[in-house]
């Protein structure tokens, strides 16, 4: 009876310590990948356009390469603003062609080996990207300069507490730096 | 140190101009324990025979006397006219309390110098002295009053030529405080002198009696006798026979004396007695003393005893020898013995609790409480002995004032230990058969002394004294020229001594406090936040503010400048201790203007500091985290924004599509619409 009693306590036991020794399945977080929108919509663009006309289509689709190989290719942070930023500024290069395809579609070929125009169509696209590599210093710029402004504001209060509270309202290191302060400028 | 004196306001008398006290006519025949007599003129009544009586501050007054002879004067007593503080010029002018009483001419029957009345015969004596003495004391007994101090010097003639007698006045100090030992009957006798008891009517009669004894003889037969050996006399003979010297008192007035004079109780002459005495149908009484006989002598420091009283007084007297003495006998077979009427039964025997003496048996710590113990078995009816001292418990206020008039804390302290809940309980049940007053009589003084081993303000001895003698002045040092009866004098003394500089932190007064504490209602809470906040000065200097405040409002007193003036300058460390500087600058502006107003209550209404001070605290706290939380603000500020930071980046990106964004627009624009 000992025995029987005996065996399921010790494969409980066992049990607990196996499950001990599991490591923890954890969710892995999907809050750092974006999800682009722009890759459908160019596919979608480009597909609803060759319904419409090939000639576009094709122009889009050559004008735009630039943009696809970055939707494919880039990585890190804000991959998404970036790929709009490049996509806007290769589509605005795009359009340079857009209205003589649509009317004259016959000369798509003419207009596609034309190393201008392709000069023209990814060069845009090369503007967006120092669009995107000039975006973070102009920030920078600027937020440095509201700043400033926020820390004399933020002085400003400060200020007015000392005044209505006292030194004593700064707490003891502070209060220790300027009474420091003090016989050294006496000196 | 003048300005911690307080002084004697000017011309203040209580009763207008009516009476002039003559501080330089001394009337000595009329003087007590209690204070001084002096000559008294009434100006409306100028024919009028008075005497002022000022009274001493540290001696308690009979105050029940006084409202029962004011209204319903008796006619053969020396009654109170009037009462009321004046400024009196005795050792310095001092402000003080004086009873006005009718002063009879004729003169004291026994002059204090031992003088009898060269009027006064025994022909005299037994048929005017007594009658007259006899009405006063009827009517006094019938309101529930008791003289306690029918003395041959306290009867006067009440005008020159007249057989009419009145009984002095005995309301300026406590029942029978330090009356000679041969004046009180044989079971008040025993306890000290200063602390008697309040006694009953039995102890009047006695007196009488004693009175009539000296007035026969034409002597004071009470004065200058040794304690000790006229306790023994009076044991062994009767306390006539012992204070007569053996004379003989002849005739009917020797039956009436012996009678009055009676040692035990059952057998001493009362009111009905006298009259039938008058009447001639008085029967002689002896005075047996078979109760407290024992039945073997006891041989205690060389003396053998055979009267339990004696005997628990030796011990009383001594008792660290009565300790060792006790613990070397047997004392269950000794009780068996000597007191063989007694019976003592195993629980009796288990709360006197006397235990031999073991091993090295030095003294032991509860020793006087055993000696204590036994004496209240011995003598039941007698006082508490414990230390030396022998106790009436009822005289114990007049006991408590006398320690204070003295300074003397160390006996107090002793004194009251006998109030310890412990040996109470277990002298209560010692007497409890004999003595069934002992146990009502000490219930209200054990309250009240339960405020004596307290360290905190309002509490103390000091409490003790005035709980007790509710009707005592304030006897701090700060008052000694003024007279402080209730709190509204208090306040207008504590602002005469503010006008010369005294009365700081007056609240520290253990004796103000105790005062204020005892004669207030419901002041436990502020005593309880002053107590708190002593170690606090700038604290204990708001709440005192708070203190006066309250107390001016309740008693709906009148602007006290001065004093006002005072607390303003104690509350002066709280208001710098305020943070915030507009706040601060509006409470002292506001202060400034209440200050010479005198009005402390609208003061302390209009400031609320301590209301003030906790929410300038809590403000200040909210603004302390406020300037730590703009701190690390402008440190986050500070720093120099590169591209690479998350948020230039964010932000550049962001910008970077909105251009692009832009463009595209502008551009769609220009090639769908521009051609046209």
């Amino acid at each position: 009876m000992a025995k029987k009693t005996s065996l399921p306590k010790n494969k409980k036991v066992a049990k607990g310590s196996e499950a001990a020794k599991k490591p923890i399945r954890r969710r892995r977080r999907r809050g750092n990948q974006e999800y682009s929108g722009v890759t459908p919509l160019l596919i979608m663009l480009i597909t609803g356009l060759a319904f419409f006309k090939v000639e576009l289509a094709m122009l889009v689709g050559a004008g735009m390469l630039p943009t696809f190989v970055m939707a494919f290719t880039v990585s890190g942070e804000h991959k998404s603003a970036k790929l709009q930023c490049v996509a806007f500024a290769n589509l605005t290069g795009v359009l340079f062609k857009f209205n003589t395809v649509l009317s004259q579609p016959h000369l798509i070929s003419d207009i596609l080996f034309d190393p201008i125009n392709i000069l023209v169509m990814w060069g845009a696209a090369v503007l967006g990207h120092a669009l995107i590599y000039l975006g973070p210093w102009v920030a920078a710029f600027f937020l440095q300069a509201v700043a400033q402004d926020k820390l004399k504001k933020l002085n400003a209060q400060k200020q007015g507490l000392v005044e209505l509270w006292g030194h004593e309202v700064l707490g003891d290191k502070e209060e220790q730096q300027q009474q420091q302060q003090a016989p050294q400028s006496m000196r | 140190m003048s300005g911690e004196k307080t002084p004697v306001p000017s011309g203040q008398t209580a009763f207008g101009d009516r009476y002039v006290l003559n501080a330089k006519a001394p009337l000595v025949e009329f003087n007590s324990h209690g204070g001084l007599a002096f000559e008294v003129q009434d100006k409306e009544k100028p024919n009028v025979p008075l005497y002022g009586f000022v009274h001493h501050p540290t001696v308690p007054i009979r105050n029940e006397f006084y409202k029962s002879l004011k209204s319903r004067p008796i006619a053969n007593a020396v009654n109170p006219v009037d009462r009321g503080l004046m400024n009196v010029d005795v050792k310095g002018r001092k402000q003080r309390l004086v009873t006005i009483f009718k002063r009879p001419t004729g003169g004291a029957l026994l002059s204090p110098d031992g003088t009898l009345h060269p009027e006064l015969n025994p022909n005299k004596l037994r048929h005017n002295v007594v009658l007259s003495l006899l009405k006063a004391l009827a009517e006094l007994h019938k309101r529930g009053l008791v003289h306690r101090y029918i003395a041959p010097t306290n009867m006067y003639f009440a005008e020159p030529g007249s057989d009419e007698v009145v009984l002095g006045e005995s309301y300026s100090f406590p029942a029978g405080y330090k009356l000679p030992t041969g004046l009180e009957p044989l079971e008040l006798a025993f306890a000290d002198q200063s602390c008697r008891g309040e006694g009953d009517v039995n102890a009047d009669f006695y007196q009488l009696g004693a009175s009539l004894l000296c007035l026969y003889f034409g002597q004071d037969l009470l004065k200058n006798r040794s304690r000790d050996s006229l306790m023994m006399a009076r044991i062994n003979q009767g306390s006539y026979w012992a204070l007569a010297g053996g004379q003989e008192m002849p005739g009917a007035l020797g039956s009436l004396t012996k009678g009055l004079m009676a040692d035990a109780l059952d057998e001493r002459w009362n009111a009905e007695d006298i009259l039938d005495w008058f009447e001639g149908v008085g029967k002689p009484k002896r005075t047996t003393m078979t109760t407290w006989t024992m039945n073997k002598p006891t041989t205690f420091m060389g003396v053998a005893y055979v009267e339990r009283r004696l005997l628990a007084d030796a011990f009383g007297r001594n008792p660290l020898d009565a300790a060792k003495f006790l613990k070397s006998i047997d004392f269950p077979a000794w009780t068996q013995i000597s007191l063989r009427d007694e019976i003592m039964t195993e629980r009796l025997e288990k709360v006197i609790n006397v235990k031999p003496e073991e091993g090295y048996g030095g003294p032991r710590s509860d020793d006087h409480f055993m000696v204590s113990r036994v004496c209240s078995f011995l003598h039941p009816t007698g006082p508490v002995y414990y230390k030396g001292m022998a106790l009436n418990i009822s005289g114990f206020p007049g006991l408590i004032a006398e320690y204070f008039s003295r300074d003397d804390r160390e006996t107090m302290t002793s004194a009251s230990e006998i109030f310890d809940a412990k040996i109470l309980n277990s002298l209560t049940e010692i007497v409890a058969e004999r003595n069934p007053n002992f146990a009502v009589q000490s219930v209200s003084i054990k309250k009240a002394l339960d405020h004596g081993p307290s360290k905190q303000l309002g509490r103390g001895m000091e409490r003790v004294l005035y709980e007790l003698n509710p009707i005592m002045p304030c006897v701090s040092s700060r008052f000694e020229s003024v007279w402080i009866g209730s709190l509204t004098q208090l306040m207008r003394a504590l602002d005469r001594l503010s006008s010369v500089g005294g009365g700081k932190n007056i609240l520290l007064d253990r004796h103000v406090a105790a005062f204020c504490a005892a004669h207030g209602t419901d002041l436990e809470r502020e005593f309880n936040n002053l107590a708190a906040s002593q170690s606090n000065p700038a604290k204990f200097n708001t709440l005192t503010a708070d203190f006066f405040g309250l107390l001016q409002k309740r008693l709906k007193l009148e602007a006290l400048p001065h004093l006002c003036e005072k607390l303003v300058d104690g509350l002066a460390p709280s208001i710098r201790e305020l943070k915030n500087k507009k706040r601060r600058e509006q409470v002292q502006t506001a202060v400034e203007k209440l200050k010479k107003s005198g009005d402390i209550a609208k003061l302390i209404s209009d400031i609320k500091l301590t209301q003030t001070q906790a929410l300038d605290a809590r403000e200040f706290s909210q603004a302390t985290n406020l300037v730590r939380k703009l701190e690390r603000e402008k440190n986050r500020l500070m720093r120099k924004v590169l591209p690479t930071d998350i948020m230039a980046r964010k932000r550049g990106y962001q910008a970077a599509r909105m251009i692009a964004f832009f463009g595209l627009v502008t551009i769609s624009f220009f090639t769908f619409f521009g051609g046209r």
